[in-house]
């Protein structure tokens, strides 16, 4: 795994408050090959190989397990040294397995600078009324873009409600 | 085996078009009913968003219309090449009626724009092209119509409901020997149809397992380019041509050349409504490094009547654009540079006329959509057909990246008992960007 160059500025990491970083996590990252652990420290242009391998297990994981790869994926994000390319990438798998149990953490996310919009790309596909509550929550604290952007997931998702309810012509 | 080969590039193709088509667009030819209420003299303004490789060619295409089309403004997120561009075609007409613009919106909200060019990379095309057709502009966009199923519907809807023309940049369906296939096949002279099999050729870009972010250039606005795509830093080979391999900008060359061969094969099966029931197959995309999309890939999709349409890589003939029919009479391979068949006899019945068949032709793409920009007519390849073209390239991408087989149902446009499928259908967009 390729070292973060001098010349860029190391991502900030993610503080979520409140959750208690996991003991699986206490272990030194360097003495693991465990890919979950090293993908913590995923950077852009990185080695991203361990993120690959966490794509497959994700993609291959039955629904009746989505539950167990979604808490793992939660537990990931609650990590502080999660870097924000990690956390994008944890973001976008639980796009693919999240569900209403993701949200507090999601929207805690979409209130950091820089993490919302991960995290709001995450809400954006889960579905429930749980996820459209929190959007709607959160809009009243997001100005400028990020407001922008809180705005076009709440009609995607209405535009996805209201597709899934008719048939497309044919 | 009786083989019909010429050597022509795409470049080529289209300028040859344009110039044996001059005659055809004066008004005096067509006869005036075509035309519906606007006045056959009356010059198509054109806009052209993105300056890259494709939309050179378009140029070079679209200034061989001297008496009936003005390419007005040329909008690039790089600075030196809409300037550039846009030189160009000022050069050409000995004017500086072109200008050049750094923000789509800007060009689509110009009033002495009439149609607009959408060249930008497929994460683009949604976008640019929704708020032009908002902007009651008429649009040819390239392909793939988009980067995901329900911006593709978005777009259908949005054309439909501003009553806008759209042409898919699927050129192949101007040309005679795709429409005498499809004639050949839906009239039943070719008998039985068995399979299609569509080759492509691998991706041809390679990097290091690791890459190092560069400073932007001076004059490219790296934020715009990213768009409504996931925010990454910048790196050259990132860029531009390359955005074809990453996933986050496009799918690969399923889209990049798959979107051509599987479009015939749909017409063929007389699809451009509907589409593939079942997809199956894998891609092997590349686990380090900044290419992200398949590699290579051999997908099936089989249709509701039991045919099968096969896209798989080739290292042998895939820039042909080809689509091989294999049925009980042997089989056709119709490429837009090379034909060949496993009898000569059927190369001769090919291009003879086929009864019982009425199949919509054109003779050429510019001039097809132009045409139905004036009569309000639809084009050869409109927005309904490209998106059904572009999802058969989506499941593909999707079954590629679930790495299993999926069922789709192309009345309702859902994967059917797959939901991790269904979330793929669509992507959210970074800020400040929404279809809203």
């Amino acid at each position: 795994m390729s070292s973060t160059p001098a010349n860029i500025p190391v991502a900030t990491t993610p503080v979520i408050e409140s959750t208690p970083v996991p003991k699986s996590y206490a272990k030194s990252i360097a003495t693991t090959s465990d890919p979950w652990d090293v993908c913590l420290t995923l950077e852009y242009g990185g080695d991203r190989s361990f993120a690959w391998s966490i794509h497959q297990q994700v993609t291959h994981t039955p629904p009746a397990s989505w539950t167990q790869v979604e808490d793992r994926l939660l537990a990931s994000l609650a990590v502080p040294a999660c870097t924000a390319a990690a956390c994008a990438f944890f973001c976008e798998m639980l796009a693919l397995v999240g569900s209403a149990r993701s949200v507090p953490v999601l929207a805690s996310l979409l209130r950091q600078p820089n993490t919302r919009e991960s995290a709001r790309y995450a809400l954006e596909a889960i579905p429930g009324a749980e996820v459209d509550t929190a959007l709607r929550d959160a809009l009243a604290e997001l100005t400028g873009d990020a407001k922008a952007g809180l705005i076009g997931t709440i009609a995607a998702r209405q535009d996805a409600a209201a597709s899934s309810a008719k048939p497309s012509p044919r | 085996m009786q083989t019909t080969s010429s050597t022509i590039t795409r470049r080529q193709f289209l300028r040859r078009s344009t110039v044996a088509t001059a005659a055809m667009a004066a008004p005096s030819i067509l006869p005036s009913h075509v035309f519906g209420e606007s006045a056959p003299s009356k010059i198509i303004t054109v806009g052209v968003i993105g300056a890259g490789n494709i939309a050179t060619a378009h140029l070079d295409a679209l200034l061989g219309y001297a008496d009936s089309v003005r390419i007005l403004g040329i909008c690039d997120v790089d600075r030196e090449r809409r300037e550039s561009a846009a030189a160009r075609v000022n050069r050409a007409y000995g004017s500086n009626v072109c200008r050049a613009h750094a923000d789509f919106r800007e060009l689509n909200r110009r009033a002495d724009i009439d149609t607009v060019y959408i060249c930008t990379p497929d994460h683009w095309h949604a976008l640019n092209g929704i708020d032009a057709i908002r902007q009651g502009k008429d649009i040819y966009i390239e392909k793939p119509m988009t980067l995901t199923i329900a911006e593709g519907r978005a777009l259908v809807e949005a054309a439909q409901r501003h009553q806008r023309v759209v042409q898919h940049g699927t050129w192949q369906r101007s040309m005679k020997r795709f429409h005498d296939v499809v004639s050949f096949v839906r009239s039943g002279e070719f008998g039985k149809l068995e399979r299609i099999e569509c080759p492509i050729s691998p991706n041809n870009r390679h990097i290091g397992a690791t890459w190092v972010p560069e400073p932007v250039p001076e004059g490219l606005d790296w934020d715009m380019w990213l768009g409504p795509s996931p925010w990454r830093p910048y790196h050259s080979l990132g860029c531009h041509y390359n955005f074809r391999f990453i996933a986050a900008n496009a799918s690969g060359q399923i889209t990049n050349l798959g979107a051509h061969c599987l479009d015939i094969g749909q017409w063929a099966l007389d699809m451009d409504r509907s589409g593939p029931v079942e997809v199956e197959g894998h891609g092997d995309f590349p686990t380090t490094g900044l290419f992200t999309t398949a590699g290579t890939v051999d997908l099936t999709f089989r249709y509701a009547s039991g045919m099968t349409m096969r896209c798989f890589t080739s290292y042998e003939g895939g820039g042909n654009n080809s689509a091989r029919f294999i049925g009980e009479r042997g089989w056709l391979d119709i490429g837009y540079a090379k034909m060949s068949a496993s009898d000569p006899k059927l190369l001769r019945e090919l291009q003879a006329r086929h009864a019982g068949v009425r199949i919509p032709s054109s003779k050429n793409h510019y001039d097809d959509f132009f045409a139905a920009v004036r009569s309000r007519q639809g084009t050869i390849a409109n927005a309904e057909t490209a998106h059904r073209t572009t999802t058969v390239c989506n499941l593909g991408t999707i079954a590629m990246t679930l790495g299993r087989k999926l069922r789709w149902d192309p009345v309702s446009e859902t994967f059917v008992g797959d939901e991790m499928a269904n979330r793929l259908r669509r992507r959210a967009m970074r800020a400040p960007w929404s279809l809203a």
